[in-house]
């Protein structure tokens, strides 16, 4: 390999001035493809809402509201903010919803089932394909 | 021009990969089975997943009005009958889940009992919704304890049932889930979909791989928002979890969870959470809750461990101790800080 290599032309006798214009585009291109478009493995941007099975709403995890969702009993209530969503009421007796706490992980997800409303965080590589518990 | 080409070449072939369209996911859920069911299905196009996800709706659906203990449905009628102590014909549908479910608790020296159904009924745990308390009364506890129902009371010839117990009432609530998902990738094997998960209330059956890497599993905290764990799986295998957590009732300052131990009468005690490996759910599902009931000495739950044939264990107890098998020490990716004390148990 080496042999081969060292008679081979130095790599600067077969590459153009408009071959290395195009490498340095490409390298300098890296850095704002990076920040652009890798989010810190999986971490939620968005979470959808879904109610009785249907998609009822889509979620900037980063916009700071309280929302109220109509179920199937009654009103779900929403929070949203810092990247995270959690159930903080619902009319369900066991109440399991809000003891799940606040997601933030994509592909993590809280169900109040009585109301049939659920929410889960979506992201393009999701840290977590499923969720155990 | 030519001293250009390998470079132009290269450019081209760099190009192509990075134009290369990554294999769709297709992922839905359903509010089915009395909890919520995720299907993640990979290098899955959206017309087929949803075509595949219809499907196994439907099936759930029937699976759920079917296995109810207590509703009018082919089990319903089967816990009217069993008191008879005559035979019947048991409905086609139940008679597997008997079959299945009868060699289960005696591999799990009967902490896996779903003849229990009445006790369970007596607690509260039979509805959809938890119980608010208080505990049943000693007395009507001891009385169905002192009837001994097991599920080799039961007698079935072909499709003929009879029970020799008249307290015998027959409850899936910890196997039904998990035959359920079993049933489930059958069928997304027979549609052609061999890389999938199929979640049903956070207990999963994971088939093939994510393409390149296999499937990446979060194991919730029982006790506090967010992962406790992290996993890796690929080829056939079910994570199940019982949790004190999932469905219980405080009274007086005490907690009662839902899973019940055949042999006091009461909630199982001592663990937070039991997290089961098993390639097949059905015996993931059975096996976190016998080993839930076996408590947290090592000594009870590994025998019933290794009598069910399952992969890996992971049991959280009441004070935030971790004790697993060795089988899990390479795959286990703790998420919290500190770190919890590990201790690991004999090999199964």
């Amino acid at each position: 390999m080496f042999a081969l290599v060292s008679r081979c032309k130095p790599m600067s006798h077969w590459l153009t001035k408009g071959d290395w214009l195009v490498l340095t585009a490409a390298l300098l291109l890296i850095p704002g493809l990076y920040a652009a478009y890798w989010h810190g493995g999986g971490q939620g941007l968005e979470a959808r809402v879904w109610v009785d099975g249907k998609p009822w709403a889509r979620l900037d995890l980063f916009h700071v509201q309280h929302l109220d969702v109509p179920g199937v009993l009654g009103v779900s209530h929403l929070e949203i903010g810092n990247g995270q969503v959690r159930f903080t009421d619902s009319p369900c007796l066991n109440r399991q919803c809000i003891h799940t706490g606040w997601l933030s992980e994509g592909g993590d997800v809280a169900a109040c089932l009585p109301n049939r409303v659920s929410v889960q965080i979506m992201a393009d590589d999701p840290r977590f394909d499923s969720i155990n518990f | 021009m030519k001293r250009s080409l390998p470079l132009a070449a290269l450019l081209v072939v760099t190009l192509l990969t990075a134009c290369t369209p990554r294999p769709p996911v297709y992922q839905e859920q359903l509010l089915t089975f009395g909890t919520m069911v995720d299907v993640t299905l990979w290098n899955v196009d959206e017309v087929r997943g949803r075509q595949a996800v219809a499907t196994l709706a439907r099936d759930f659906e029937y699976m759920h009005d079917a296995w109810h203990a207590w509703h009018r449905g082919p089990l319903g009628r089967v816990n009217q009958l069993l008191p008879t102590g005559e035979f019947f014909s048991c409905p086609p549908s139940i008679v597997p889940l008997i079959r299945r479910s009868s060699e289960l608790s005696e591999a799990s020296g009967g902490l896996f009992n779903p003849a229990i159904g009445q006790l369970i009924r007596l607690w509260g745990f039979a509805s959809d919704e938890a119980p608010k308390g208080p505990p049943p009364v000693p007395e009507a506890i001891r009385a169905l304890l002192a009837q001994n129902p097991q599920m080799s009371d039961l007698q079935l010839d072909g499709i003929q049932l009879r029970s020799r117990n008249p307290a015998v009432r027959l409850d899936f609530g910890a196997f039904a889930k998990g035959y359920a998902i079993d049933r489930a990738i059958e069928q997304l094997r027979e549609l052609g979909i061999d890389n999938a998960i199929v979640n049903a209330g956070g207990d999963l059956r994971a088939i093939g791989r994510h393409g390149e890497r296999p499937w990446r599993i979060g194991i919730r905290h029982p006790r506090q928002p967010g992962m406790l764990a992290s996993v890796d799986v690929e080829g056939d295998e079910s994570v199940f979890t019982s949790g004190d957590y999932e469905r219980y009732f405080d009274y007086d300052g005490k907690r009662y969870q839902h899973i019940i131990d055949p042999r006091s009468g009461y909630p199982a005690e001592g663990l937070s959470s039991v997290t089961v490996f098993a390639p097949r759910a059905d015996v993931a599902d059975a096996a976190a809750t016998a080993i839930t009931v076996a408590g947290p000495d090592s000594a009870a739950w590994l025998p019933v461990a290794r009598a069910l044939g399952v992969t890996g264990v992971m049991l959280v107890d009441t004070e935030g101790r971790v004790q697993m098998t060795p089988s899990l020490r390479e795959r286990i990716y703790f998420d919290v800080e500190p770190r919890p004390d590990v201790r690991f148990s004999e090999p199964l």
